[in-house]
């Protein structure tokens, strides 16, 4: 299967919007990986993230603002033969969905979640988002954020995720490995996409990621099995560590919760009144 | 001969009154009686004042009755909050001695005894835990129950939790109760009970006709949030539902709950969530998703006492506007509302085969009093049960298909479904307004034909939903109308009434939405007079009935709302009061 296999439509996104980057990413992983587009389900949220559906060619789910991942979960759990993946945003997932990422993070269901973090919200026009980082001015913060920004990585490792990635859109070959292992990693995978919004936010544009990111792979002999290792590089914030931040193998949710290998979505029903009679002998 | 007779045991929360309770019901089903258990219980753990409700009847029993004919009690205070309550005729055995007030309480007929049973149980067993198993010997005692059904359901209840000694020691207990009982009490005091044989029955509670309703309706995925008085339909469904090859998860709330049974539902599985009011609130927003992606979806709510938190272990009928208007926009949902307990187990099927044919959410609204109560009922019988999954496509079908549609314009607004994996399926579902294949489209006339689509789904709906249940005799000018449990205290209310001479008609309403109008109006339009009865304050079904634009001139409304469903009399003595104006 090659690229045009899951390219549904051109993309109307900004013109120079990151996003772009995680589109031609996500169309690679899924060429390298040779997934038959039936077998792909990507549930979005609500953002300019959640316009994806309309232009990669595979089964789509564009639910309610902050719950991708408890629908990711229900069809993962439902047909473990697919590949589901939850798209997202910050707004979607570290604001209106923090609760789901966290127990998303811990539940550890083999899914793969990517949250496109432009530290803004785009599609409601430019207001001040969970990652906007403290003093940025927006329509919705006129003097200043006053929070600190949170970061989804740091948050993902000490909620007990699996795999912890953060790429960048203006690397899109660097993004396309870590799509590719995370969605082959055994359970949940988090990977953060830092996506400058060309419209809305023109502090953190495409030359500021370039000059803050740090590349943390192989080349820096950087371990990413090690959790102390990974939680001093998030936590040192002169630098945004990329690459595969965190690993661990152990069995996922699926593993452990499903009853058979059999995906219950494609059972046949029956009443199966023997078995049923035997169970409301409990009652008597 | 006694055919029908109510017993309490009241205590405070930690005294084992709901154990207790529960066995003695298990224990007069085996005689073969008819059994009803009311659980009166604040929520908290220890400390407050509680009460358990076993009514037994030879007949067919759905509610509790008017008068309390035993009452064992754990302390002086429990006689004092329900002696109004005690029959003329009744017994009460009490932990602790006779205070005053009872004493002159005790001149209407009643007997009363000190029953230390705490201290018997202390000095006699060794241990203040056997009070509970004393207390039933007592009872063993006062109603002739059979220490083989005893023996039995002690057997079932300890033996694989707590091994044989416990057994021995607690069967020991019972018949100490029961020697002491006799010591006290006189023989005409006695309240001596029949036995029957008790073939092909249940004791059920209604949250586990539920679960057992849904497994049986093919039932594989259910994902929900723990919340009063629902959590127990997913506690039975959790321990068996992996031998059907399926999966219960608990969320992290209600939200997340009723978003994972929609991405279940949607990738082809008999998905549902339950829940009561609380978080019903938090499920309105994806409810509403549900009804524009037309994902079948089941939901059972037990409904609780609102609004708020509040009391969250008792009965109330507070959440139909909830469900039949809840959540933003125009959808069509049916809401589902059974009047027994085999109707908990039955309308499953019926919950879930509307929702799949007709794609949209199901919601079947049960209350607590059912939810968390036992009756005694006839063996389900599972060759009623039948699954039908409506327009769910094979992938067979689905590759004859050109050019498919998920949401394609039929005549009916149902369109063939197919599931994520399926070869040549591949579509959008949307929350946002879509196009036939599912992707966002804003133009003005798709929007209106889509609209149209899902709305006209619920026209054939409508003579395929459960219709309402007429009792009574025809000619009768006074008509009642209520829907859920209180079909059987209005039942017994109509028998009262026609012995004082005023014979009465009721029909029951089983599908609150699509709301069954033409019956409505054709049983309205033959009455006289007419009772909406229903627990709730504002009379939400009368509003619903209102909304309809059916004549309600002469419509009057019983409501109740303290936390308790209505004693048979209370409907009688209104109706009374009310024809009297």
């Amino acid at each position: 299967m090659k690229e045009d296999k899951y390219h549904l439509n051109d993309p109307t996104w900004c013109r120079g919007c990151g996003i772009y980057g995680l589109f031609a990413a996500l169309k690679q992983a899924a060429v390298s990986l040779q997934i038959p587009p039936e077998q792909v389900v990507i549930v979005t949220g609500i953002g300019c993230h959640g316009r994806l559906n309309n232009y990669f060619n595979s089964y789509g789910f564009h639910g309610l603002h902050g719950r991708a991942l408890p629908v990711a979960t229900g069809i993962r759990l439902s047909n473990s033969s697919l590949t589901v993946l939850a798209v997202s945003g910050d707004g979607d997932a570290y604001s209106i969905g923090i609760g789901h990422f966290i127990h998303a993070c811990r539940r550890n269901v083999n899914i793969t979640c990517i949250v496109v973090n432009n530290r803004v919200y785009g599609l409601t026009q430019g207001q001040t988002s969970p990652t906007s980082q403290k003093g940025y001015v927006s329509v919705s913060s006129p003097f200043g954020s006053k929070e600190m920004p949170l970061d989804g990585p740091l948050l993902a490792i000490i909620s007990g995720a699996t795999f912890v990635a953060r790429g960048f859109s203006g690397d899109p070959k660097h993004l396309t490995s870590l799509i590719t292992k995370g969605i082959t990693h055994n359970g949940f995978s988090l990977i953060e996409v830092l996506s400058p919004c060309v419209t809305h936010n023109k502090i953190n544009n495409t030359k500021w990621f370039k000059e803050n990111v740090v590349y943390m792979d192989d080349s820096t002999h950087y371990r990413a099995e090690d959790r102390t290792t990974a939680l001093e590089a998030l936590m040192d914030k002169s630098k945004i560590p990329i690459g595969l931040l965190y690993r661990k193998e152990q069995p996922s949710f699926d593993d452990l919760s499903l009853p058979s290998d059999r995906p219950i979505g494609l059972l046949e029903l029956d009443v199966d009144a023997k078995k049923l009679k035997a169970l409301m002998e409990d009652f008597e | 001969m006694i055919d029908d007779i109510q017993i309490m045991i009241a205590g405070h929360a930690g005294d084992g009154v709901l154990f207790t309770g529960n066995v003695l019901g298990k224990i007069l089903k085996r005689q073969g009686w008819e059994v009803v258990t009311y659980r009166d219980f604040p929520s908290n753990i220890r400390g407050e004042a509680t009460n358990y409700t076993i009514r037994a009847s030879l007949s067919k029993i759905y509610n509790r009755g008017d008068a309390i004919d035993v009452l064992m009690a754990f302390d002086c205070d429990s006689i004092l909050r329900h002696i109004s309550a005690i029959a003329e005729d009744g017994i009460v055995l009490c932990e602790g001695g006779v205070t005053e007030s009872i004493r002159l309480s005790q001149k209407k007929g009643r007997t009363f005894h000190k029953f230390p049973m705490r201290e018997m149980a202390k000095k006699n067993l060794g241990s203040e835990i056997f009070k509970n198993t004393i207390l039933l010997g007592g009872l063993c005692y006062i109603l002739d129950l059979d220490l083989k059904i005893i023996d039995e359901v002690l057997t079932e209840v300890f033996l694989s939790k707590k091994g044989e000694e416990v057994v021995q020691k607690n069967i020991q207990a019972v018949i100490f109760g029961c020697d002491e009982a006799e010591k006290i009490v006189k023989k005409e005091e006695k309240h001596t009970l029949v036995k029957r044989p008790d073939i092909d029955r249940l004791f059920i509670a209604g949250d586990e006709a539920v679960a057992l309703g849904s497994l049986a309706a093919g039932c594989r995925f259910f994902a929900a949030y723990p919340i009063c008085p629902a959590t127990e339909i997913w506690q039975w469904l959790i321990k068996h539902i992996h031998t059907f090859n399926g999966l219960v998860v608990q969320t992290e709330d209600e939200i997340a709950a009723i978003n994972m049974a929609l991405g279940a539902a949607y990738a082809g599985v008999r998905s549902m969530t339950a829940t009561s009011g609380p978080g019903a609130s938090l499920m309105m927003e994806a409810f509403s998703l549900a009804g524009m992606a037309e994902i079948p979806l089941v939901i059972a709510h037990v409904q609780r006492v609102g609004p708020s938190t509040g009391l969250p272990t008792r009965p109330e009928q507070s959440d139909l506007n909830q469900w039949v208007f809840g959540a933003h926009g125009d959808f069509p949902r049916i809401v589902l509302s059974p009047g027994t307990i085999e109707e908990c187990f039955y309308f499953m099927a019926d919950a879930f085969n509307l929702a799949e044919k007709y794609q949209c959410p199901v919601i079947l609204l049960t209350e607590q009093n059912y939810g968390q109560n036992f009756y005694t009922v006839e063996t389900f019988d599972f060759s009623h049960v039948v699954i039908d999954r409506g327009m769910l496509l094979s992938q067979a079908d689905l590759l004859k298909m050109e050019d498919y549609k998920r949401y394609k314009f039929t005549e009916n607004g149902i369109s063939p479904r197919a599931v994520p994996s399926m070869k040549n399926g591949i579509h959008m579902v949307e929350g946002n307004e879509h196009d036939q294949k599912g992707y966002r489209d804003e133009d003005e006339e798709t929007r209106i034909k889509m609209m149209d689509k899902r709305m006209k789904k619920l026209k054939s709906a409508i003579n395929d939903v459960i219709p309402p249940v007429f009792w009574g005799k025809k000619e009768a000018c006074v008509g009642i109308i209520g829907f859920g449990s209180t079909v059987w205290p209005i039942r017994e209310a109509m028998d009262q009434l026609e012995d004082k001479g005023v014979p009465c008609k009721y029909l029951q309403i089983r599908t609150l939405w699509p709301f069954s109008a033409s019956e409505v109006k054709e049983f309205m339009e033959s009455c006289d007079e007419v009772f909406v009865v229903e627990n709730n304050y504002s009379g939400q079904l009368h509003g619903l009935i209102q909304g309809q634009g059916i004549e309600c001139s002469h419509v009057r409304k019983i409501t109740k709302y303290s936390g308790h469903t209505f004693r048979p009399i209370e409907i009688t003595e209104s109706i009374l009061e009310a024809l009297k104006q």
